[in-house]
């Protein structure tokens, strides 16, 4: 399904050249200048399209290595695909790889207002939401600490935390409400159902099938690169593990899990 | 349904340039990037305009007392030291930027040329603090310079900063590739602070080979701004035909590679 909605992906593919020796430096291009090298072309995406429409919620699911992380990537705009087209039609805030980034060397605070600027927030906003962030990710004690001080969860759970504030339109989430302990992630919920009846649009990651039956109302299944499966979210669920299990999947077993 | 495929590429349009905080962004890159070199403490930033002011005061006294050379030397020397100094210093950060700031890219979609152009804000404040001090040191010897040499010496720093960046925006994106051309360009800055006139003066140099020393982005710089502020003259129209066409020329070919690979630069961070 494709050029439907806020979010339109048509036909996008994605290769990375896999050389057979690695040359990062000038001095080893020069060195090698003659020696041959082949080149492996590893499709990560392969004619891939959909579209996500106003106020949906979208789940990806997939295997290691099948893709999804590239698309998200594709998605937000951080890779560019070889061929085939990505439209966003709002603005899009992303949540990657168990965090937005951050710099080590400054405190909680001046991270909210580096990464939110860089996620398009005016710094009036982000001040004025601050003391709220801190809330939410529980750091109030820590808003002075340099995040090198931090451990990966309270740094991942601020990270969380600034993306869930800052998003206006569409948020991208990779493996949602897998950081932090009981309390962040029922407050992580809390907030996702506000976004949801506000009319946000999600795009989320997962490789939970509860979650994703719980929390989207459509997902695809990505193996291979390819687009698998479509369809209603707890349908994809199954498919999913069947694809990991090679079982037939009952769905009261799988919610279980 | 009928799906028209478009082979170039089409990037998402994740930036609502109308409403983005440009300003913000800049200042925060600016303000983080010093917060970070000065530990974010009183006495570091204190120490970051200290610097510069010391530097000049301890090479003015060496080249006064200990080397006992001329008030036209001494200044010469000065002003070209700190000008290089920000070049060498500008283009060794920027070169780096897009790795050092390699968190931010790989994990949002923004106008990555900020970081590049933000890079010599460092470079920047302490030649800031270095042309307060150095003004300061000429008036109060009696050499105050005129208006109008002190807008053509901002419009040279100016012209600096431009060069500084075209250099920076090609290197950047260069440097994710080339992993180690930060050293390369460590030679040539090095090499480079012998071929611009700082520690001699232009005229040793036979007329004939005075203009390949001009193609060096430092040295007409240093030459134009000596003119200005030490000698009160000013350079030919010709010659700063020539300085906006190289200016141009850096700035636009730094450009030009820095579009041609930033798109994909997230990918070999």
């Amino acid at each position: 399904m494709s050029g439907v909605g806020l979010l339109d992906v048509t036909r996008v593919s994605k290769s990375f050249l896999i050389p057979s020796v690695h040359r990062a430096t000038l001095r080893e291009h020069a060195l090698d200048l003659f020696r041959p090298r082949s080149v492996e072309r590893l499709k990560v995406l392969d004619e891939i399209s959909f579209g996500v429409r106003r106020g949906e919620t979208l789940g990806i699911m997939g295997r290691n290595g099948s893709g999804k992380s590239t698309l998200l990537k594709i998605l937000s705009g951080i890779y560019q695909p070889d061929s085939g087209s990505v439209r966003v039609h709002a603005h899009l805030t992303a949540v990657l790889e168990l965090g937005v980034g951050w710099n080590p060397e400054l405190d909680a605070i001046d991270n909210i207002l580096l990464i939110g600027t860089v996620m398009g927030r005016s710094i009036a906003d982000l001040r004025r939401a601050t003391d709220d962030i801190l809330a939410f990710a529980g750091l109030e004690r820590f808003a002075r600490l340099k995040l090198k001080h931090y451990s990966s969860g309270m740094a991942s759970r601020l990270a969380y935390t600034i993306a869930f504030m800052a998003v206006k339109e569409i948020l991208i989430l990779d493996e949602i409400f897998a950081v932090g302990d009981a309390g962040f992630i029922g407050r992580c919920e809390t907030r996702y159902r506000e976004l949801k009846a506000a009319g946000h649009t999600v795009v989320m990651v997962s490789h939970s099938p509860t979650i994703i039956a719980e929390f989207c109302d459509r997902a695809i299944l990505i193996d291979d690169g390819r687009i698998a499966a479509e369809g209603n979210a707890a349908t994809i669920s199954d498919r999913y593990l069947s694809l990991l299990t090679g079982e037939p999947v009952v769905r009261e077993l799988a919610l279980a899990r | 349904m009928s799906v028209s495929v478009q082979r170039s590429p089409v990037v998402p349009a994740l930036v609502d340039r109308a409403s983005f905080d440009w300003i913000g962004l800049i200042w925060t890159l600016i303000r983080t990037d010093f917060k970070t070199r000065y530990h974010g403490t009183f006495g570091g930033f204190v120490w970051a305009l200290l610097k510069p002011a010391a530097m000049f005061l301890v090479l003015y006294a060496v080249f006064s007392y200990v080397f006992k050379s001329e008030m036209a030397y001494r200044v010469n020397l000065i002003l070209g030291l700190f000008l290089f100094d920000c070049f060498g210093e500008g283009t060794k950060s920027g070169l780096v930027s897009l790795q050092a700031k390699g968190y931010l890219l790989t994990k949002a979609r923004f106008p990555s040329w900020i970081v590049v152009a933000t890079s010599a804000s460092n470079a920047v404040i302490t030649l800031s603090v270095f042309t307060l001090v150095f003004l300061a040191v000429l008036a109060a010897t009696g050499h105050p310079p005129k208006p109008v040499h002190l807008l053509l010496y901002f419009f040279y720093v100016a012209a600096l900063l431009v060069m500084v960046t075209g250099i920076s925006l090609a290197g950047s994106v260069l440097f994710l590739r080339y992993r180690d051309l930060n050293q390369v360009w460590e030679v040539v800055v090095q090499a480079g602070f012998f071929l611009a006139p700082i520690v001699y003066p232009l005229s040793v140099i036979p007329h004939e080979y005075q203009f390949y020393l001009y193609l060096w982005p430092p040295t007409p710089i240093v030459q134009f701004t000596r003119m200005v502020l030490v000698e009160g003259t000013v350079p030919t129209l010709r010659a700063h035909l020539l300085l906006i066409l190289m200016v141009g020329t850096t700035f636009g070919v730094g450009t030009a590679i820095f579009r041609r690979y930033a798109p994909r630069a997230a990918e070999y961070l």
